[in-house]
């Protein structure tokens, strides 16, 4: 169970952050209680350095803090967002290139209609996911696995693997069409 | 608009995902900078490829970092280095090497006070910050025991033992569940879970596949409790907890450990 204060577990993540216009350091605290254990999650598995994960964690709630105003809650998902935000940053970190500047806050679009907002749902999702992923064909997981977590792009996939390029294309492909069936977005 | 509609709706998936490769995904960005339906198309890839992160396995972040982040923003606030610092930039404008010999020790006398008071100032920032964080945990408990109260007092509320089931390691649980309000608190002492395992508590209901309530949270035998949001209006035959893979299935695979049937 989060720390998580119960009034903010009522709010919505546009009112936590319209507070956090307004320079309220709780609500950006019951943000972090809120999202840090998902993001922290994916950072780990894609740096596999606790220490490198972390300063990234607290940099992207402080580009939070930092750049709110630009937010626009209407536009997308904040759990999206970070969510893209903290893999983008960790496969910048792995593959050693500059860190982004935090303007990707505002830059990109991410729709999720799956309410994150409550341990419960985060829950439910990660059962979802898991099972989404387990039903796919051993080769088409670890293409994705390879793409999602290490950054890799089909030629590079096929570079490691030793497959021809077509074939991970094509394993790509039909796991990305698998996905989009089963996962509940 | 610039260039053609990707000719395969994928292609948005593959692009959130990351694996095209440099011209297709600039062929992409292009295209979506002066597109709205297929940027709309992207946000919605983006989303259903960031949810994958939730494949990786469950890792709380140490409570160091919400404290170095909550310093954080407390160092940018205006502090004594910003007015120090302002003040050491401006120009002497010709004042002559004896007005140094008296304003130098002013100032540092100065700055040395200013920064007593900010040390000082940031020591009651932090009492205030850690009696108001108490506050609201006892805020948000007795908020909880309120919910507990009102559930157990509730007429159709009910309460069920789950025993532990033979070969199994030595629990206890209790499950209170209403099931006009969806509303169920889990109250119980376990062993801790082998490696790569956790504990899944189910409502088996009169009719239909088991609904999982969620992953339990071991302390080392220690009692905790939980309360969880189901679904109104199932009716509960029995509720059992078993051991499954890291983070919860979908539906039960694992052993029974503790059971307990609806009267």
């Amino acid at each position: 169970m989060t720390g998580e204060k119960q009034a903010d577990l009522k709010s919505s993540d546009a009112m936590l952050v319209a507070r956090i216009v307004e320079r309220d350091e709780s609500a950006l605290a019951a943000l972090y209680d809120r999202y840090a254990g998902m993001l922290s999650s994916v950072l780990n598995r894609i740096l596999r350095d606790t220490q490198a994960a972390e300063e990234i964690l607290q940099d992207i709630f402080y580009q939070l803090w930092r750049t709110a105003p630009q937010f626009d809650a209407t536009r997308g998902s904040l759990p999206g967002w970070l969510l893209v935000i903290a893999r983008n940053r960790a496969i910048s970190r792995l593959r050693r290139h500059n860190p982004a500047s935090g303007d990707e806050l505002v830059e990109n679009t991410v729709v999720v209609p799956t309410n994150l907002e409550n341990a419960i749902a985060q829950d439910q999702l990660i059962v979802r996911v898991k099972h989404a992923l387990e039903s796919l064909p051993q080769e088409q997981r670890a293409a994705i696995e390879l793409a999602y977590f290490e950054g890799l792009t089909h030629s590079e996939i096929a570079l490691r693997t030793g497959d021809p390029l077509g074939t991970v294309k094509t394993r790509l492909r039909s796991a990305v069409e698998t996905l989009k069936r089963n996962l509940p977005i | 608009m610039s260039g053609q509609h990707p000719t395969r709706p994928e292609d948005f998936d593959l692009f959130a995902l990351g694996a095209l490769d440099a011209d297709e995904k600039q062929a992409i960005e292009t295209h979506v900078a002066t597109c709205a339906e297929c940027a709309q198309k992207l946000a919605e890839a983006q989303g259903r490829m960031a949810i994958l992160a939730f494949a990786a396995p469950r890792v709380e972040p140490s409570s160091g970092v919400k404290e170095q982040l909550m310093r954080q923003l407390h160092a940018t606030a205006e502090g004594p280095g910003g007015s120090l610092a302002r003040k050491q930039r401006e120009p002497a404008n010709g004042t002559s090497s004896r007005w140094w010999a008296v304003l130098v020790p002013i100032a540092s006398a100065f700055a040395l006070a200013t920064i007593l008071l900010w040390l000082h100032n940031e020591q009651l920032t932090r009492q205030l910050t850690d009696l108001r964080e108490t506050v609201q945990q006892q805020e948000q408990q007795l908020e909880e025991s309120r919910h507990m109260v009102e559930l157990m007092a509730a007429r159709d509320t009910q309460v069920v033992s789950l025993a532990v089931q033979k070969g199994q390691p030595e629990g206890a649980a209790r499950v209170v569940y209403n099931q006009r309000e969806g509303m169920m608190m889990y109250d119980g002492a376990l062993p801790p879970a082998p490696p790569n395992k956790s504990y899944q508590l189910w409502l088996v209901p009169m009719k239909g596949a088991p609904i999982s309530a969620g992953v339990l949270i071991t302390t080392n035998g220690t009692p905790s409790h939980m309360m969880m949001k189901l679904p109104e209006g199932v009716a509960a035959k029995a509720f059992a907890i078993t051991l499954e893979p890291a983070g919860g299935m979908p539906q039960p695979t694992g052993p029974m450990v503790l059971v307990g049937p609806v009267s």
